[in-house]
């Protein structure tokens, strides 16, 4: 009894003294008022500990509170705390929403925090997607966007040799060519598929961020905007205000035949979720983020390499990512501004893009990421910058998001095309018009 | 009041004992019931009336989420819109159809397992836990067992009917399969707990009505059409309201296993109510939705119940 008194006394005295000093230390850097950010953030995503705790040193009475949600329920979390009386002062949400959020009076504009030389340095995708109204309301920190990941072994013993740069990429068939060449047992239900299902999601085709490029890249951006392919290429007017005619063109709807020939009588891709498929080894080409190749540089389980994201007629990858913004009813804007901006900007910027490895949206940084400057992730940076477009930008995307990839996912079940697509034109064009 | 209703209203007073005060002790009980059932009666109106009012409210109401202070009043414009596009249309014909299949499947299936739990055969105990296992295991784990299950694919279902020589079925991925698909998996989950009810039904039917109707020559089957289930309409009636009220209720099968899709084929309206007020943005129109679905399933169980009312008792 006298020793566990002992012992729990020593415990009691070492923890009390432990918080006097780190009160103490807290209490002589800072000389003012003591404020608390509040985060709302996806576990493992930024702003990481690191750059915080550095950006604390030089800011040392603001203290964080941070508040983590898997990523399938950020929306609706921020849906819920947004409209409360008390909301975070910086969220980190889907980078295409900003739109939706700063229509909604959710984000504060940032334009007047942003430091000089950011126009020239930030990659204009993300400025297109990040900004609203001419203003811009997130400075962003990490870019991502997809290409087309292979299995070294599975390809060579099939015979094919996928191009590795975007001067030679595949357009869609010449891929579907390799797809079937590669993949082994019976169409549609393969022991390892051509091309593997995605991670995103539950696994199911479908969503716009990887799967709208198929039509996209059937639409040309330099053809004249009455016409069907400019307007395939964009899938959603450049104003903002109507889907029809840019969804069910004739461009798309047979980029979309296609397509659903893949899930469907090609029998090269699953038409739902196999996790681990590509790591596995149950698939010979998957599509994916650098995400998936950090995973295997720190955990080689395959051979691998990268080959640009196929197209059909003009290339065309989607850019985006989580980012983070500064609430327009924090409590303190001021600083959560300047921490959203100093956390996106220099040597805070690289600290948090080097964490978990996807791009940087400053072109500065991209030379410090030796990774990036060789085959095979060099692929994701020459895409993002020759080929990248942001997800069609709007107030609405979130909506349109859901519309569009009910579709498409209902064209990789076998739905009809055209029907389909139409019928997602009046759906965003309802949605538009409330 | 009219002269004729007062007259009736003395009349029927006489008629009725007149009402003794309520003793000390009377008076100490009900201020102990009251007191124990405050707490839950004030839970179930800030939890339950107070939101239904609200709901209703807002069902007026054109706004987002995302910026509820931005509401516009539209009176009865979200209602209208219900009759304007398809889509409250399809979903609750959906929602019906899933209902009335698990409900149809339910009832004698959940009987018949009961009848053999009644008995006196061998495995009683194993079928009992076999048949509970579901209703007490998470949806969530259900939904994904059964979406591997189904998987069009590599699933299990297709490897057994692959190996009897049938085709692969899509199930989940075809607008044909995917609504008979969650009726059979929602069947699986709930028929236990029908299971359940019916028993304690069959355990109360008192025994001495089907023995001296098989001494008057009457056949098992006579005892069980003539006897046992008009005796069990009480619980049937329970069983047929509460599995309705589930199926309307569902969400989860559509949120998890299938998102709605594939176009719409299981959009449950509940799902389709978190959709649009979640993912759509239209929160007043969601709860214009909610409002109609509440309406609908009052006037379904209250239908099932005049149709279903006892004739019988014991």
């Amino acid at each position: 009894m006298k020793i566990y008194a002992i012992v729990f006394a020593s415990l009691l005295g070492a923890t009390a003294l432990n918080a006097t000093g780190a009160q103490a230390q807290t209490a002589a850097a800072c000389t003012g008022e003591t404020v608390t950010l509040r985060i709302l953030r996806t576990p493992g995503n930024y702003p990481y500990p690191k750059p915080m705790e550095a950006w604390q040193k030089e800011n040392p009475c603001v203290k964080f509170e941070v508040n983590e949600v898997p990523f399938p329920q950020l929306a609706d979390t921020i849906s819920v705390q947004a409209a409360s009386s008390n909301p975070p002062d910086i969220i980190v949400y889907d980078g295409p929403n900003t739109q939706s959020y700063a229509a909604a009076g959710i984000l504060l504009p940032i334009t007047k925090y942003l430091p000089k030389g950011w126009d020239d340095d930030i990659l204009p995708a993300t400025k297109a997607e990040h900004s609203y109204n001419g203003e811009v309301y997130s400075p962003g920190i990490e870019q991502t966007t997809v290409a087309m990941y292979y299995n070294k072994k599975l390809v060579e013993a099939a015979g094919v040799k996928p191009p590795q740069t975007l001067a030679e990429a595949w357009t869609w068939p010449q891929a579907l060519e390799a797809f079937k060449k590669c993949q082994q047992g019976p169409a549609g239900a393969a022991a390892v598929w051509g091309l593997g299902p995605t991670r995103f999601g539950n696994g199911q085709p479908g969503l716009v961020y990887q799967d709208l490029t198929y039509q996209r890249s059937a639409g040309d951006p330099k053809a004249a905007p009455t016409t069907s392919a400019y307007k395939t290429f964009w899938a959603f007017a450049p104003d903002g205000k109507t889907a029809e005619g840019y969804l069910n063109t004739p461009e798309a709807v047979e980029a979309l035949k296609f397509y659903q020939s893949m899930f469907n009588a090609e029998g090269v891709a699953p038409k739902v979720g196999i996790p681990n498929a590509f790591f596995d080894a149950k698939a010979c080409f998957y599509i994916d983020t650098p995400a998936a190749g950090n995973a295997l540089i720190k955990d080689p389980k395959i051979e691998w390499g990268i080959t640009p994201l196929p197209y059909f007629k003009t290339p065309v990858v989607h850019t985006g990512s989580t980012t983070f913004g500064a609430t327009a009813r924090s409590k303190h804007p001021e600083i959560a501004a300047k921490f959203v901006v100093d956390m996106s900007w220099g040597e805070y910027a690289y600290m948090n893009v080097s964490q978990r490895g996807n791009l940087p949206t400053l072109k500065s940084l991209f030379s410090r990421f030796d990774i990036y400057n060789k085959y095979p992730m060099k692929v994701f940076v020459d895409q993002l910058q020759s080929w990248g477009q942001p997800r069609p930008p709007g107030p609405k995307f979130a909506q349109y998001d859901k519309i569009v990839s009910e579709a498409l996912r209902g064209v990789a079940f076998g739905g009809n095309p055209a029907e389909l697509m139409a019928d997602a034109e009046k759906k965003v064009q309802r949605i538009l018009d409330r | 009041m009219s002269r004729g209703e007062q007259t009736l209203t003395v009349s029927a007073g006489a008629k009725t004992r007149p009402r003794k005060a309520a003793t000390r002790r009377q008076k100490q009980e009900r201020l102990v019931a009251v007191g124990f059932l405050a707490p839950f009666m004030l839970l179930l109106l800030i939890f339950q009336y107070v939101p239904l009012l609200v709901m209703a409210r807002n069902s007026f109401y054109d706004y987002s989420l995302l910026n509820p202070a931005a509401e516009k009043f539209v009176g009865l414009r979200n209602f209208a819109d219900m009759i304007e596009y398809d889509d409250a249309r399809r979903s609750f014909g959906i929602t019906f159809l899933f209902a009335f299949g698990v409900v149809v499947f339910v009832i004698p299936i959940a009987f018949a397992l009961a009848l053999f739990l009644n008995s006196k055969l061998p495995a009683r105990g194993l079928v009992r836990t076999m048949i509970m296992l579901p209703v007490v295991t998470s949806s969530v784990v259900i939904a994904t067992m059964w979406s591997f299950l189904l998987d069009p694919s590599n699933g299990l279902i297709n490897g057994a009917l692959d190996i009897v020589g049938i085709a692969r079925q899509p199930f989940l991925t075809s607008t044909q399969q995917a609504l008979p698909s969650l009726i059979a998996m929602t069947l699986w989950q709930q028929v236990g707990f029908g299971a359940i009810l019916f028993l304690a039904g069959l355990q109360g039917v008192p025994s001495e009505l089907g023995e001296a109707a098989r001494i008057d020559g009457a056949t098992r089957w006579q005892v069980l059409w003539n006897i046992t289930i008009p005796l069990l309409s009480r619980t049937t009636l329970f069983v047929v309201v509460i599995m309705t009220v589930f199926s309307l209720q569902a969400f989860a099968p559509a949120f998890l296993m299938t998102q709605g899709g594939p176009q719409e084929a299981t959009n449950l309206i509940v799902y389709h109510i978190y959709n649009t007020a979640f993912i759509m943005q239209q929160a007043g129109y969601a709860s214009a939705l909610s409002v109609v679905l509440l309406l609908v399933v009052l006037a379904i169980s209250m239908v099932q119940m005049a149709l279903l009312r006892s004739r019988w008792n014991y």
